[in-house]
């Protein structure tokens, strides 16, 4: 058991350093690699963790909704926080995807918000995260919480397709495949990775403290600490 | 054989819904009073009518409709927790899928007489004739009421039994009813102004809809009625 704690932390830590340094890598290409955009000057580099963002939450509403489906299936606490976890961050990146997008909006539309439609599903998507923890939070039994709440992650994911096709199906003004500078290109592409293992592993991490919350509660609940 | 079981099943569930309306009506005298309301309130805001009120036409109708319609969406499984009816339900040798499809006829149902008594009244007020092109509203009435009460009869077998359920319900309903919202306005909105090509686009993503949630509500129903 000591050991295999140990090989845990040790993994843990090696994985961290590791995303720490593609960050790193991936800061220094956003402001040193990365041309200057000629129209908008360097607010356009946001675009470079907007869509990194953007791709994480996305990702996030498809792992809380098949982790969901295969805690309906197995019914095994395990998916369901795993489920969560992928929840909480996906929903994290729901916002950071707003704010940045509004940020930059600000600079390329003059204004900080428009009921553009892929903006508004994205609006969608932050609401349905939002109403997946207020479900959780409104019921106290854990295996009908996460019953309930593995239900509402498997409709969520049919706003997935809703933010990607949205500027396709409803003629949005939101860019979908600008023209850009292979060096620009490499850089978003860098981005999308380091984020998505940023992604993973604090979603590897908070799934481990749900696990841990969890067993703690059932012992207490064993010793009578609490009921 | 279990088709035909099925079937009759599922009628005496729509016919036990309607009739227990029809001797002590609790939804629908609620819905369509708040519907008149709210139609009332939106033509206020068009005076006469001009090329600009046909674009919005279709917008504020379905609101209204929409709106009203979470009177029975709320009723409609909350009425069979009183009591412990939704407990006596169960015991029947029925499959939840046949519930589900029960109850989203019933609820398909009180959507229809809502358009039924909402069309003549946002007629007269606003003076935009909706019934104009009978066909084309008939079937986009239709397949909108069917992806709403697809999704609000989930939505509310979900919430029914939770502390805050009328506030859960409809947040959790429009954010992922809009695509519903979105196709209905847009329909109605091409319908009025001639434009039948973009019409049978937005039907034929309002049909894809509502055929995906039916789909999907008819296979994860089980989950939500457990306990």
């Amino acid at each position: 058991m000591k050991r295999r704690l140990s090989i845990s932390t040790i993994s843990i830590l090696a994985a961290s350093f590791g995303v720490s340094a593609l960050l790193a890598a991936c800061g220094w290409m956003i402001f040193l690699f990365a041309p200057r955009e000629i129209t908008m000057g360097d607010v356009q580099r946001i675009v470079y963790l907007h869509v990194a963002v953007a791709w994480c939450g996305l990702a996030g509403c498809v792992a809380m909704g098949l982790t969901a489906a295969a805690y309906l299936a197995r019914r095994n606490s395990v998916w369901d926080h795993w489920s969560q976890a992928a929840g909480e961050l996906g929903w994290l990146c729901a916002t950071l995807t707003l704010a940045t997008g509004s940020l930059w909006a600000h600079e390329a539309w003059n204004t900080w918000w428009t009921w553009e439609p892929r903006l508004t599903a994205s609006l969608v998507l932050w609401t349905v995260f939002a109403g997946y923890f207020l479900v959780r939070a409104s019921i106290e039994d854990a295996q009908r919480r996460a019953r309930l709440s593995a239900v509402l992650a498997i409709l969520a994911l049919a706003d997935v397709p809703l933010v990607i096709m949205a500027t396709r199906w409803f003629r949005g003004i939101h860019p979908v495949t600008p023209e850009m500078d292979p060096r620009m290109r490499i850089v978003l592409l860098i981005s999308i990775v380091s984020f998505s293992a940023l992604f993973i592993l604090l979603a590897i991490l908070r799934k481990e403290q749900l696990e841990l919350a969890a067993r703690v509660l059932s012992r207490e609940r064993q010793t009578g600490v609490v009921n | 054989m279990a088709l035909s079981h099925a079937a009759k099943t599922w009628w005496w569930l729509v016919h036990k819904d309607l009739l227990r309306e029809l001797r002590a009506p609790r939804a629908w005298p609620a819905m369509l009073i708040l519907s008149l309301a709210l139609a009332m309130v939106i033509s206020v805001q068009i005076d006469s009518p001009s090329d600009q009120h046909l674009e919005l036409a279709g917008g504020m109708f379905w609101l209204a409709a929409f709106f009203a319609g979470t009177v029975a969406l709320d009723r409609s499984f909350s009425g069979e927790h009183e009591q412990a009816c939704w407990q006596g339900l169960l015991l029947y040798p029925v499959g939840p899928g046949t519930l589900f499809l029960a109850k989203l006829a019933a609820n398909f149902l009180a959507f229809c007489a809502l358009d039924v008594v909402l069309v003549p009244a946002f007629t007269l007020l606003s003076g935009v004739s909706l019934f104009a092109q009978p066909g084309p509203f008939l079937a986009t009435a239709l397949v909108a009421n069917l992806g709403f009460s697809a999704v609000g009869t989930l939505v509310s077998a979900l919430t029914s039994g939770l502390s805050q359920r009328h506030g859960l319900l409809v947040l959790l309903l429009f954010p992922l009813v809009l695509p519903v919202v979105l196709g209905a306005v847009q329909a109605t909105r091409a319908m009025l102004v001639g434009d039948f090509s973009s019409w049978w686009r937005w039907i034929q993503l309002l049909s894809c809809f509502a055929a995906v949630f039916v789909a999907l509500g008819t296979l994860i129903f089980d989950y939500l009625v457990e306990d």
